[in-house]
């Protein structure tokens, strides 16, 4: 464990960036967490008297056109974002995931089986073909505007990319040995995909989770944004963005600023701990990353020995 | 003869797609709560009109019969009536459908031209500092939200340096708008011969066009620069850099290799786009299909919805058509 630890230390030492984007992400979670006793104001509380305050000692983000306080608005807001595009994501990964599996396990060969794969393959492109932010706000309007709407909207949207994702990866592991050995040793095909096809599959979709889970913080702000997803008075960037559109056309930027760069900020931490997940899931980019890694323990040593030394050899 | 057989095969898969996306359509339409009817007529209809609106339009039919009744009407041309503008849904819809085409395309060559330059240099030099800087710029463009960004350009350009127009639509209040021809503003002023309703056009263009393009370059650059790595490292490249062929000849073929790929991209973004834009149009009020139909959900009105899907969606499927052509013209394989 603790080897694995320094491994991921030296790792996030030449790739700054997969250290950033797990730096990101944690500190959006414990401010998440930590929002009731970090606020300095409920962040629902509308104080008419200071409305639109640039950030101060006070308010240090400022205030809205309510005076309601950014600082505390901003940071409770991940608990709604982060929660719905968490949930949504893995509703989407957990249907799309499991069918795709039977999908991929059943493309082949004869039977109704051969046909139900090939029935939902056609319907995933179906779903694909859809523009996404419309047919999202197309089920807001049709389920009705909730946040578990939303949360089925995100795991819709994103379904039918998993069920790709886990068909090809499916694949190309239906036709290893250990499947065919767990079945010559009398697994029934259920428990087969469990324990055998499932785990040795499960790679590419982490990483796409966490990528994903970016694009749901995305989609559930654009619907607040547009009205159709979590409505103001509830912390949520998004709307926060929106109610503050015409105060920064007038100039008084603060509402909409702060709110942004979190979402952006964010967005971007978990594409990156996605990117980290890919390469480190990838045999071949794992490898490369590691010949790296060694090298720079080379060059580092070479260095101290250089140093240690009186001057070059 | 064997292009259009490869065409006729790509359209007999197209057709299923279209009509699932019409049941798909469909089925959202009659789960939107509320009946139709009672919409339609207001609250003050009395309740034998009610039925006989609902026999009128198939109401009372189940629902599979609707669904005849609801292609049928579709294959006449009649998309429906929004109840907002209380017009004809496909009169609506090609009204507004150039802006949003223009403000696509425009941004699309935008994307290609900043995608296609970084990835080339980026693929020339894997190590330098063009690849380092495409490599950061593919991450942060893919994570900004577009709505906010454009709120950002906004800020900088409108309020800050006041180089920009307004974010309110197409063209200055001023301006008398030209004509309609295509419906696209910069070709439509052009035509007129009015210049200065010509710069209008090209100015509201610009912040929309920027975000839209600078934040959907990054699919183009991965793959111009993925793909022409793979060309420079392949045999025919190595072989041109043995000979001692010029570099800029070495690349040029590669890239001539690597353009199926790159095309791919640049549709699949393209039909992208026209249901992508639907955030930019409603931040700069651009009046757009987009920003109709996004009105039409949240007012219940779902007919524009339907006839705005149905239009990107047909409008992807072109795009597809034509690539396929393009394919045939730069892969010799293919028509062979």
């Amino acid at each position: 464990m603790l080897a694995k630890l320094r491994l991921f230390g030296r790792l996030a030492l030449i790739r700054p960036r997969f250290a950033a984007g797990y730096v990101i992400v944690v500190i959006v979670a414990i401010l998440a967490i930590l929002a009731p006793v970090i606020a300095p104001f409920s962040p629902t509380a509308a104080d008419s008297l200071s409305f639109l305050q640039p950030p101060s000692g006070a308010h240090v983000f400022g205030t809205d056109n309510v005076g309601m306080d950014i600082f505390s608005r901003t940071i409770y807001a991940p608990r709604i974002d982060l929660t719905i595009a968490i949930l949504g994501t893995g509703l989407s990964a957990l249907l799309g995931g499991s069918l795709g599996a039977l999908v991929g396990f059943y493309s082949s060969g004869r039977g109704i089986r051969v046909w139900l794969s090939f029935a939902l393959m056609r319907a995933a492109d179906v779903l694909q073909a859809f523009p996404i932010f419309v047919f999202a706000i197309a089920l807001v309007a049709s389920l009705g505007q909730s946040i578990q709407t939303v949360v089925l909207a995100i795991a819709f949207v994103n379904a039918p990319i998993y069920l790709r994702l886990m068909r090809s990866q499916v694949l190309s592991i239906r036709s290893m040995r250990y499947v065919e050995a767990s079945q010559v040793n009398g697994l029934s095909d259920f428990q087969t995909i469990i324990r055998h096809v499932i785990p040795n599959a499960m790679a590419p979709v982490l990483a796409q989770l966490s990528i994903n889970v970016g694009w749901g913080i995305v989609l559930t702000a654009a619907l607040s944004f547009i009205g159709a997803g979590v409505r103001a008075p509830t912390p949520e960037w998004g709307s926060m963005i929106a109610m503050g559109f015409q105060n920064v056309v007038t100039g008084q930027w603060w509402p909409s600023m702060f709110p942004g760069t979190m979402l952006a900020v964010t967005v971007f931490g978990f594409s990156l701990v996605g990117g980290s997940i890919e390469v480190l899931a990838d045999p071949a980019k794992r490898r490369l990353l590691l010949r790296d890694v060694r090298l720079h323990d080379m060059a580092r040593a070479a260095k101290t020995a250089e140093r240690s030394s009186l001057g070059p050899v | 003869m064997r292009v259009l057989t490869y065409l006729a095969h790509r359209l007999l898969f197209i057709i299923p797609q279209l009509l699932g996306i019409i049941l798909v359509s469909f089925l959202l339409v009659k789960s939107v709560p509320g009946d139709p009817a009672v919409l339609m007529l207001g609250p003050t209809a009395t309740p034998a009109a009610i039925a006989n609106l609902r026999g009128a339009l198939g109401l009372d039919q189940p629902l599979y019969v609707q669904f005849f009744i609801y292609v049928k009407n579709l294959l006449h041309g009649d998309l429906g009536t929004s109840w907002q503008t209380t017009r004809p849904v496909l009169d609506d819809l090609v009204q507004r459908f150039p802006a949003t085409l223009e403000l696509v395309t425009l941004s699309l060559l935008v994307a290609i031209g900043v995608g296609v330059t970084l990835g080339l240099y980026a693929a020339k030099r894997p190590n330098g500092w063009i690849a380092r800087f495409a490599d950061l710029y593919g991450l942060s463009v893919g994570a900004l939200p577009d709505f906010w960004f454009a709120l950002v350009l906004i800020f900088v350009f409108y309020t800050l340096l006041g180089w920009a127009p307004a974010p309110l639509g197409r063209l200055d209040m001023i301006v008398l708008p030209p004509p309609t021809v295509t419906g696209a503003l910069t070709i439509d002023t052009l035509l007129a011969g009015d210049l200065q309703a010509f710069g209008s056009a090209l100015s509201h263009l610009a912040l929309p066009v920027l975000t839209l393009g600078l934040l959907n370059a990054g699919p183009i650059l991965k793959m111009t620069q993925s793909t022409m790595e793979k060309m420079l490292e392949s045999d025919f490249s190595r072989y041109e850099v043995l000979c001692g062929v010029p570099q800029k000849l070495v690349i040029r073929h590669a890239l001539r290799n690597a353009l199926p790929s790159i095309v791919t991209i640049i549709s699949v973004l393209y039909g992208f786009l026209i249901g992508g834009a639907v955030l930019v149009e409603i931040v700069f009020s651009w009046g757009g299909a987009g920003q109709y139909a996004v009105q039409g959900v949240l007012n219940s009105d779902i007919y524009p919805v339907l006839g705005f899907v149905l239009f990107s969606a047909i409008f992807s499927l072109i795009v597809y058509i034509v690539v396929d052509l393009i394919y045939v013209l730069l892969d010799p394989r293919i028509s062979n």
